[in-house]
C-alpha cells in the first residue's frame, strides 16, 4: 500500500484544525508530519525540507491558501507536490480557482474522516499511476 | 424632499455642520447655498449629486439631534464595543473548550491503544500456556477461569478500538471551533467598520462634553474583558474580600 513514511506539511490559521488534521493523518498511519500557520511559513517549510503532501486551509493571514499552491506550482523544486485542499471556502468558482491553480484534491469543512481518508487514497492512487508512467 | 426635511428645523438647519466628513465639507459649503440650488449654473451633474448629499447629511444630523437620537447612536456605539468584546469571549472559550477535548483525547488514545496491546499479549501468553498444560485441566473450575479470561482478553482490542473511532468522533466534533472561529472573525470586521463610521458621525454632531453614562445593570452577563475594567472581580478571593469588607 501507501508508503506510510511520506512527510506531510498541514497549513492551517487555526490550531484545532491542525491538530484534527495532524491527528487523522496519525490515524491513518503517517506519523511524520509538520505544520504551518499560514502560507508564509508554509513555503519556508517547504523549501527548507523534503516533504511529500501538502494539506492546506485556504482563508489565512499573510498568504493564503491558493497563492501558497501557486507558489508550490511555480517553484521548479516544489511543482510535484501533491496538495490537498481542505476549507470552508464553498463556493465553486473557489474550486475551480484550486482545480485551474493545480491542486491535486478538495475537501470542504466540515469534513469526516472518511473524506479525508477517500480522497488522500484517491491522490495517492494517481501519485502512483505518474510514478509508474 | 430637502425643502420638507429642512423647514421645521429653519433657520438653525442652514447652519452647516461643522465636521462633516471633511473631505465633503469644504464642497458643500461652495455648493449647497440655502435656497437649495446648485451653485454655478456650469454645476456638472456630478457636483449635483454632492450637493444633494451634502444636503441630506445636514438633514439627517439635524434631524438626529432634534429627536434625541444622538444619545442613542452614542449607546449603539458604545454597545459595539462592548459587542466585539463579546465575540471575542466567545471566540475565546470555544477554541479553550476545543483544545480541552483535544487534549483530553490525546491523553486517552495511547491508553486505549497500550490497553489493547497488552491484552493481545497476554492472550497470546495464555494461549501457549493452556495448549501445553490445558489438557491435564479439562473440565475443572480452573479451565472455566481461564476460558473466560481469554475470552475477556480476546474482546479488549474490540472495544478499545469501538473506544477510538468514538474519540475520533469527540474529535472532529471539535471542528466547529475553526468554522464558527472564521464567521466570529468575520462579523468582528464588519462590526468594526460599523462603529468606525458611527464613531465618525457622533463626532460629527455630539457636544463634546458630553459624558458617558456608566454601566448601572446588574444582568450583565459574564465580564468578557477584565483587564479593562476596574469595577469587577476576577476571583473568588475577591469575592471573598469584597464580602469581607461589607462584614460578613
Amino acid at each position: 500500500m501507501t508508503d506510510k513514511k511520506l512527510k506531510f506539511l498541514v497549513v492551517d490559521d487555526f490550531a484545532t484544525m491542525r491538530r484534527i488534521i495532524r491527528n487523522l493523518l496519525k490515524e491513518l498511519g503517517f506519523n511524520d508530519v509538520d505544520e504551518a500557520e499560514d502560507g508564509v511559513i508554509a513555503l519556508q517549510k517547504l523549501r527548507g525540507g523534503s516533504f511529500d503532501f501538502v494539506v492546506s486551509d485556504w482563508n489565512m493571514p499573510n498568504m493564503d491558501g491558493l497563492t501558497l499552491l501557486q507558489n508550490i506550482r511555480a517553484d521548479e523544486t516544489l511543482k510535484g507536490i501533491p496538495v490537498l485542499m481542505v476549507t470552508a471556502e464553498a463556493k465553486k468558482e473557489n474550486i475551480v480557482a484550486a482545480a485551474q491553480a493545480g491542486a491535486s484534491g478538495y475537501v470542504v469543512k466540515p469534513f469526516t474522516a472518511g473524506t479525508l481518508d477517500e480522497k488522500l487514497n484517491k491522490i495517492f492512487e494517481k501519485m502512483k499511476s505518474n510514478a509508474a508512467a | 424632499m430637502s425643502d420638507t426635511a429642512n423647514s421645521p428645523l429653519a433657520p438653525e438647519a442652514l447652519r452647516l455642520p461643522h465636521k462633516v466628513v471633511p473631505m465633503r465639507s469644504t464642497r458643500n459649503e461652495q455648493a449647497v447655498p440655502p435656497n437649495g440650488e446648485t451653485a454655478g449654473a456650469a454645476g456638472s451633474a456630478a457636483d449635483n449629486v454632492i450637493s444633494r448629499v451634502g444636503q441630506l447629511t445636514r438633514t439627517l444630523h439635524e434631524s438626529l439631534r432634534e429627536l434625541g437620537y444622538d444619545k442613542r447612536l452614542g449607546q449603539a456605539a458604545s454597545e459595539i464595543t462592548d459587542a466585539q468584546d463579546r465575540l471575542s469571549y466567545v471566540a475565546m472559550l470555544t477554541q479553550q473548550a476545543a483544545e480541552r477535548a483535544l487534549n483530553a483525547i490525546e491523553i486517552a488514545k495511547p491508553n486505549q491503544d497500550e490497553l489493547a496491546s497488552r491484552a493481545t499479549h497476554l492472550a497470546g501468553r495464555w494461549r501457549q500456556v493452556w495448549d501445553d498444560h490445558g489438557k491435564a485441566q479439562a473440565g475443572s473450575q480452573f479451565a472455566d477461569l481461564v476460558t473466560q479470561t481469554r475470552d475477556y482478553l480476546g474482546d479488549v482490542p474490540t472495544r478499545t478500538n469501538a473506544t477510538n473511532a468514538q474519540l475520533m468522533e469527540i474529535m472532529m466534533a471539535q471542528e466547529f471551533q475553526d468554522l464558527t472561529g472564521q464567521v466570529i472573525k468575520k462579523i468582528t470586521t464588519m462590526v468594526q467598520t460599523l462603529e468606525h463610521e458611527l464613531v465618525q458621525l457622533l463626532m460629527d454632531n455630539v457636544p463634546s462634553e458630553r459624558k458617558p453614562e456608566a454601566d448601572t445593570g446588574l444582568i450583565n452577563g459574564p465580564v468578557v474583558n477584565a483587564q479593562a475594567r476596574s469595577d469587577i472581580v476576577t476571583s473568588q478571593n475577591q469575592v471573598d474580600d469584597v464580602l469581607a469588607s461589607l462584614g460578613f
